[in-house]
């Protein structure tokens, strides 16, 4: 890494911990309300014009041109407060990273280039999705030199906010998915209330009904699968960047609280069995912290085995973060369970953030199948 | 081949038979006519649940997400109406007389469709247990009259247990912490009752409550020493609620702040004070003790079935999600990995209920129950007419005799090993249950990926409910602390437990 990358990494390192502390901490509990509350747009906006959105896109695409490093930094420091900002920029790079794998920079760099406001830049996708394990996707029927989308997607985040998704479709014959870009304000979408959900309440999903709707393939019929898995890769990296600041989150929240908290005569961090519990929820940050740190070493070097690497640490953060968040509730007691704290919801995003980019225990048998294979 | 001395000599090495064989021993004496009772709360629970709580749960969960402040007396009223708070009250007190040994699998069915009803009916019975462990027969009476009224004119009668202060969770709920925590609720003695200043936090169910069940104290410096149990009615003077805490889960069951500010509570509202409990065999102190153990252990017993139901609701929504859907090209249900997991899950569920039943045992045998559970009683009270019932013992409970007599047979005549067994095995029972229930919903939301996470697919709401279930009633580390302090530390003396020797 070059001098100016790291200077450059420095900063966006220090711009998203000022923003987490400034600007997410102390809107949490309100933020969080959504849609029973407000929605967060002056955040996204403010959001928008840091780039938070551009992070990994290539120049040429009207991005930063950063590593899959530069997200997880920015990722890891933003959901220490508020994951839903987190899945925002999570949703919207891996629609990015699917355009992209599908040959589509230019399209992009038209896109980034025509927005003038968050949502306009902004693109839906079904984050909590691998279609490969789906057998009930929308299909894809050839009209001129389009295609119209019909039938149903659930759970397609961002879908009630922003002018465009890109979303699986199977077109009739096909043996599997494609990838479609489709404008969310055309006559044949209708876009549901947004789902109610565990966590990411101001990231909401909403179910899609297309009817006939015009839709842009992107690339190659049925090369669906071969863009999600280049996606996917570096993407798992970011979520688990997701949960590392969660788990980063939760920590701080334990250790203050417990060097504060009297009860029995002596402060919670003087009780050896507290002390065992933070000890693990320590334990497990640091563990996760260098194993995101290794694994954006393997990907930056294209190391023989990245993808390796990146599935066995994703798959260890995503689920330590859940137990974690758990411990961090008891290590805080009653007000641990209540939203003026914020670890409640931290508890409840990671959650969330397990089930990003497919089924948990389908990752698991598609890490042992490669190595038996 | 072994002497009858050798035989006890040998049965009260560790592990002792008597708190290991709990379902053992009940078989020969727990009266035969509780299954039958058993198996019809275990009827009514369902019946309630697939008329009422099912088809609102989720609608109900999604109104407290927007209007944090709603309090769900429709769902209270409808307990009421079927009479869901008679339910465990003694035929003597006017109730519909359910055995106690029930409550747990009535908590469990009712957990099994939804964390927080299960509470707006559990909470009550939580107070319950605190209102019979004073064995005040006079102030039981007289608010058990008020509850069967209450079902009468289909205005729900609701007590709440009150304990925790904004600065004393578990400083409040074990004697060993009481004279070294912030405890801030101050009783002082005048002339006809308490004069009582302070704030309750936490308390379930508080805003929807008649009467609370208060634990405050004379010297808050030697708290474990002064500590007054009252009964104080909503709208009593000096008496007010304060906020509603906004919870993750379990949203319609409100968790209330009490405040008391100079509030005037009569003599005939004390349930028990130093007065009563210097008449007893034990130190006031070790009497607080074994009235906590009481309450912990049927409580705590509660706690683990609510974790027993709701590991079986995080099962049974997994297992029909998989019996519904196909993944990576195959039924759910026909793959191994999914089968496995639904095992595990069943696994949690079994084990949760069979801790929790061995609770109930201990509680039958030894605690709060063992009076009505002694055979001659038990089928004294189950075959004579409700009239006669009625009419004999509200007279006789406004006697002090009969409040002597009680107190001497459950606070006397309980040994130590019992009150150890009936608070250990209320531990053990609620940390295997809440724990499973955590386990189960984690495992649902996995398998069912991300319908998993939708509030509409109801397994997310079974994993935020579940959590509370794992914090209150001291937090699983505190019942940890207290099963070793109960069931393991009496095999070394040298230990203690809840010390500074532990810095």
């Amino acid at each position: 890494m070059t001098e100016s990358n790291l200077k450059e990494l420095l900063l966006l390192e220090k711009a998203s911990s000022e923003f987490s502390k400034k600007v997410l901490a102390p809107e949490r509990e309100e933020n969080d309300r959504y849609p029973f509350g407000p929605y967060f747009n002056h955040v996204v906006e403010k959001a928008f014009r840091l780039d938070f959105f551009h992070i990994t896109l290539p120049q040429n695409a009207g991005g930063m041109d950063h590593t899959i490093g530069a997200i997880c930094i920015v990722l890891d420091q933003i959901c220490r407060e508020d994951s839903s900002l987190g899945g925002i920029i999570l949703t919207n790079a891996m629609a990015q990273g699917i355009i992209l794998a599908s040959g589509g920079a230019g399209l992009m760099k038209e896109i980034a280039a025509s927005a003038k406001e968050p949502f306009q830049l902004l693109i839906a996708f079904p984050a909590l999705m691998n279609p490969s394990e789906h057998s009930k996707l929308p299909s894809a029927r050839r009209k001129g030199g389009g295609y119209l989308l019909s039938g149903h997607l659930n759970y397609l985040v961002l879908g009630g906010l922003t002018e465009k998704a890109v979303v699986p479709a199977v077109i009739p014959g096909d043996k599997t998915y494609s990838f479609f870009l489709v404008s969310l304000k055309n006559p044949g979408v209708t876009v549901g209330e947004p789902v109610m959900s565990h966590g990411f309440h101001a990231c909401p999903a909403c179910d899609v009904l297309f009817s006939d709707a015009e839709a842009t393939l992107l690339g190659e019929a049925e090369k669906g699968p071969d863009y999600f898995t280049q996606m996917a890769g570096p993407m798992q990296l970011a979520a688990s960047a997701m949960a590392l600041g969660v788990m980063k989150g939760s920590l701080t929240e334990a250790l203050t609280y417990c060097s504060g908290r009297v009860q029995g005569g002596r402060k919670l961090k003087d009780w050896s069995a507290m002390q065992l519990l933070l000890s693990d929820m320590a334990v497990q940050t640091h563990v996760a912290d260098m194993l995101i740190k290794r694994a954006c070493q393997a990907v930056e070097n294209q190391e023989k085995d990245w993808r390796t690497s990146v599935d066995a640490a994703s798959i260890h953060i995503l689920s330590a973060a859940t137990h974690m968040t758990s411990d961090g509730i008891q290590s805080l007691g009653g007000v641990g369970y209540m939203k003026d704290f914020g670890q409640e919801k931290r508890f409840r995003d990671a959650g969330h953030i397990q089930a990003l980019l497919g089924h948990a225990q389908m990752k698991k048998l598609r890490f042992i199948k490669k190595i038996l294979s | 081949m072994i002497t009858r001395s050798e035989l006890n000599r040998v049965m009260e090495k560790e592990p002792k038979f008597d708190d290991i064989m709990l379902s053992l021993r009940a078989t020969g004496k727990q009266p035969k006519g509780i299954i039958g009772e058993v198996r019809e709360v275990i009827a009514v629970a369902r019946q309630f649940n697939e008329e009422v709580v099912r088809p609102s749960t989720l609608k109900l969960d999604r109104i407290m997400h927007e209007d944090p402040d709603h309090l769900a007396w429709d769902l209270a009223k409808k307990a009421n109406d079927r009479g869901l708070y008679t339910l465990f009250l003694p035929k003597i007190f006017g109730g519909k007389g359910y055995n106690l040994s029930c409550v747990g699998y009535f908590c469990e069915e009712l957990a099994s469709a939804c964390g927080a009803v299960a509470n707006i009916v559990g909470v009550h019975y939580l107070g319950v247990t605190m209102l019979f462990s004073s064995w005040n027969l006079k102030i039981i009476s007289g608010i058990c009259k008020d509850i069967v009224d209450g079902e009468k004119n289909g205005e729900p009668c609701l007590l709440s247990l009150a304990m925790t202060e904004p600065n004393a969770g578990t400083d409040s709920q074990n004697v060993e912490f009481m004279d070294t925590g912030t405890l801030a609720c101050h009783a002082h003695k005048t002339v006809g009752g308490y004069r009582i200043s302070g704030t309750k936090i936490f308390i379930s169910m508080g805003h929807m409550s008649t009467w609370h069940l208060v634990h405050v104290y004379t010297d808050l410096k030697r708290a474990s020493e002064n500590t007054v149990m009252l009964a104080v009615k909503t709208g009593t003077q000096g008496f007010s609620f304060g906020k509603k805490e906004k919870k993750m889960g379990q949203k319609a069951c409100p968790a209330s702040e009490l405040i008391f500010n100079d509030c005037f509570v009569p003599d005939d509202q004390v349930c028990i004070d130093n007065r009563d409990a210097s008449k007893l065999r034990r130190s006031i102190k070790e009497t607080n003790e074994q009235i906590f153990a009481y309450i912990w252990g049927a409580s705590r017993m509660g706690v683990g079935a609510f974790g027993a139901g709701t590991a079986r609701a995080a099962f049974e929504e997994a297992l029909k999600f998989a019996k519904e859907n196909e993944l990576d090209g195959s039924a759910m249900i026909n793959q191994e990995w999914c089968q496995s997991l639904l095992a595990e899950m069943y696994k949690n569920v079994l084990v949760a209920r069979i801790a929790y039943a061995e609770a109930t045992y201990a509680n039958g045998m030894h605690g709060l129950w063992r009076v009505i559970n002694f055979k001659p009683m038990y089928y004294f009270v189950k075959h004579t007419p409700r009239a006669v019932l009625s009419f004999i013992f509200p007279k006789l409970s406004q006697l002090g005799l009969m409040t002597t007599l009680f107190r001497k047979i459950c606070f006397d005549y309980q040994s130590k090993d019992e009150m150890d067994r009936v608070d250990g095995w209320g531990s053990f029972a609620k940390v295997v249950g809440t724990d499973a229930g955590i386990a189960n919903a984690r495992l649902a939301l996995e398998i069912m990926g991300h319908a998993g996470v939708r509030q509409d697919h109801r397994a997310e709401k079974i994993l935020r409910d579940s959590k509370l279930f794992q914090i209150y009633e001291g937090t699983n580390q505190i019942n940890r602390l207290n099963l070793f302090k109960r069931l393991i530390m009496r095999q070394t003396p040298q230990a203690s437990v809840f010390s500074p020797v532990n810095v």
